[in-house]
């Protein structure tokens, strides 16, 4: 019997309701009906001036601290952003500047954005990829971007895109259940 | 023009969810000439079948389906969707058709396509290199052999025909329409010649093909071609059922064992799940799938936006159970057909003082 995968999935987006956010929610799902999961959302402008005002990881505390302490914990991670200005949020980069720089290392994280357009797609690969790669996280080979045409208000309409959520959880959850077990044996 | 209702079927041989076996070719070819009396009887306005060549699929000849469902029927217009015409003799299918189209008393009809699966190219000995070539060819000959007997004429991919007498002749011009799946340059084809134009629209947002309606009428238009042929169909997949979820629980299996034996990734068939098929039945997806009020809210809602003469509903993809399409069929004959095209009546009469298509520049 194995323990619940803890995914903690960080949102981006500056408001609710928000298309990255149903996207996340559907990799949830999707990721639930391939493994046990134990699942915590956290959408990064509800965590306010707390979070906002916080320079340093030493003026955060409460709420955003837990949120922080989630991701760091989390078997795998899933980081998604809508594209501002022709990359990730400022709320997005604000909160992975906080966490602490080694937590991520060797940790499956999935990568997920939205855009107004496909000529955004390859923010995952110039903009995130490389952020993940700084802090040597384990990024899924699939990331999952989706424009505005995939989405009817917050559903998700084309069909692909279930494909794509598919196939890039079917290849993370055995290197996240794998290294989750690893780290598991090493520390006890 | 009243607006025009039907459904089309590719006669896939779709593995049974539950037991894993297919049906045989000879059951599935039954129950389609079952499924196009059922749908004359229910007063639909069309029935297709589609063509393709593998194992899969129980139908690779649409005229012999299609002439068997015309001693079972007595006004319902049978439709091939689409004739792989790229990889056939043109000669040949008209001669099918115009005798499917005598047989019937009129009622054949050719929906033509360059082919999305290939297997009949090197079946007949084409060469895929030709694929766009192959389609523009054959697509004039086809359209020269409607107008004129005997026929000469000369292309480079079949051989010349001089004086070529080819019959039997239907009585009238025999339909053929242009399927068209998402390539501008299809659409620009099909505008260009002045053909009806058959769109497919098989997931995602229907909205996004606007631009596709818009292009077509734009391109006809500019080539000086009477409105009144430029009809426009709407093709996309759906299931009807009494409720929105017995539509969705009955056909969904189906559907997504159907998806997983076509759609293939990294060599594998890709599932639909049961929320992404959910998703298609919301109003602003592309399925035709809920109930029957669903399905005319649909209806209604994409004639707001194309203005269109035809939807055809490819219903109950992958291996429904006969029952269940047999009261699917009807409930889109007696409850769907009759309000729609009343609807539509009524929209084009109070519109009647606006041009009926409506051209963007």
């Amino acid at each position: 019997m194995t323990a619940p995968l803890r995914v903690v999935a960080v949102v981006g987006s500056v408001r609710s309701p928000s298309k990255t956010t149903s996207l996340v929610e559907l990799m949830l799902q999707t990721l639930a009906s391939h493994t046990e999961i134990d699942s915590q959302l956290i959408e990064l402008h509800a965590l306010g001036p707390g979070f906002t005002d916080a320079a340093e990881r030493d003026d955060i505390g409460g709420d955003v601290e837990k949120a922080l302490r989630a991701v760091e914990e989390a078997d795998l991670v899933i980081a998604a952003t809508p594209v501002f200005r022709g990359s990730y949020t400022g709320l997005f980069k604000h909160f992975f500047d906080l966490v602490d720089q080694y937590a991520l290392a060797a940790k499956p994280v999935m990568l997920a954005a939205t855009g107004g357009s496909d000529r955004h797609a390859l923010v995952i690969e110039h903009a995130m990829r490389p952020l993940f790669g700084f802090l040597q996280a384990w990024t899924a080979p699939a990331g999952v971007y989706l424009s505005s045409g995939d989405f009817d208000g917050t559903t998700i309409l084309n069909p692909e895109v279930y494909e794509r959520v598919e196939m890039a959880v079917a290849d993370v959850v055995p290197v996240a259940r794998a290294l989750t077990t690893l780290r598991g044996a090493s520390v006890g | 023009m009243a607006f025009e209702l039907g459904i089309y079927h590719f006669g896939e041989l779709t593995p049974n969810p539950t037991t894993q076996q297919p049906p045989t070719p000879g059951v599935r070819l039954r129950e389609l000439v079952e499924q196009a009396r059922a749908a004359d009887e229910a007063g639909l306005d069309v029935f297709a079948v589609g063509e393709h060549h593998r194992t899969d699929f129980a139908v690779s000849s649409p005229a012999v389906v299609l002439a068997a469902m015309a001693e079972h029927t007595s006004t319902i217009r049978l439709s091939s969707a689409v004739t792989v015409l790229s990889s056939d003799d043109p000669v040949r299918v008209f001669q099918q058709f115009a005798t499917l189209d005598l047989l019937s008393g009129g009622r054949a009809e050719i929906i033509a396509g360059r082919g999305s699966y290939v297997e009949s190219f090197p079946l007949f000995g084409y060469d895929l290199n030709d694929y766009a070539h192959l389609f523009a060819e054959k697509l004039d000959l086809l359209l020269r052999l409607r107008e004129e007997n005997p026929i000469t004429w000369q292309g480079s991919l079949r051989s010349s025909l001089t004086q070529g007498d080819i019959t039997p002749r239907p009585e009238r011009e025999l339909p053929v329409w242009v399927a068209v799946g998402g390539t501008p340059a299809s659409v620009v084809r099909a505008g260009r010649l002045g053909l009806p134009l058959s769109l497919a629209i098989i997931g995602g947002s229907y909205r996004q093909f606007a631009p596709f309606v818009e292009l077509y009428r734009a391109t006809a238009a500019e080539a000086g071609h009477d409105p009144a042929k430029l009809k426009v169909s709407i093709n996309s997949p759906g299931f009807v059922a009494p409720t929105h979820r017995e539509a969705i629980e009955v056909s969904h299996p189906y559907f997504q064992a159907g998806w997983m034996a076509n759609h293939h990734q990294r060599g594998q068939g890709v599932p639909m799940p049961k929320m992404a098929y959910e998703a298609q039945s919301t109003p602003a997806g592309a399925f035709f799938l809920g109930s029957p009020q669903e399905i005319i809210d649909k209806i209604m809602a994409q004639y707001e936006l194309f203005q269109h003469d035809r939807m055809m509903i490819q219903l109950g993809f992958g291996d429904v159970p006969q029952k269940e399409m047999m009261q699917a069929i009807e409930l889109l004959g007696s409850e769907v057909a009759p309000v729609v095209r009343r609807e539509i009546a009524a929209l084009k009469s109070t519109r009647s003082l606006a041009p009926a298509v409506e051209v963007t520049r």
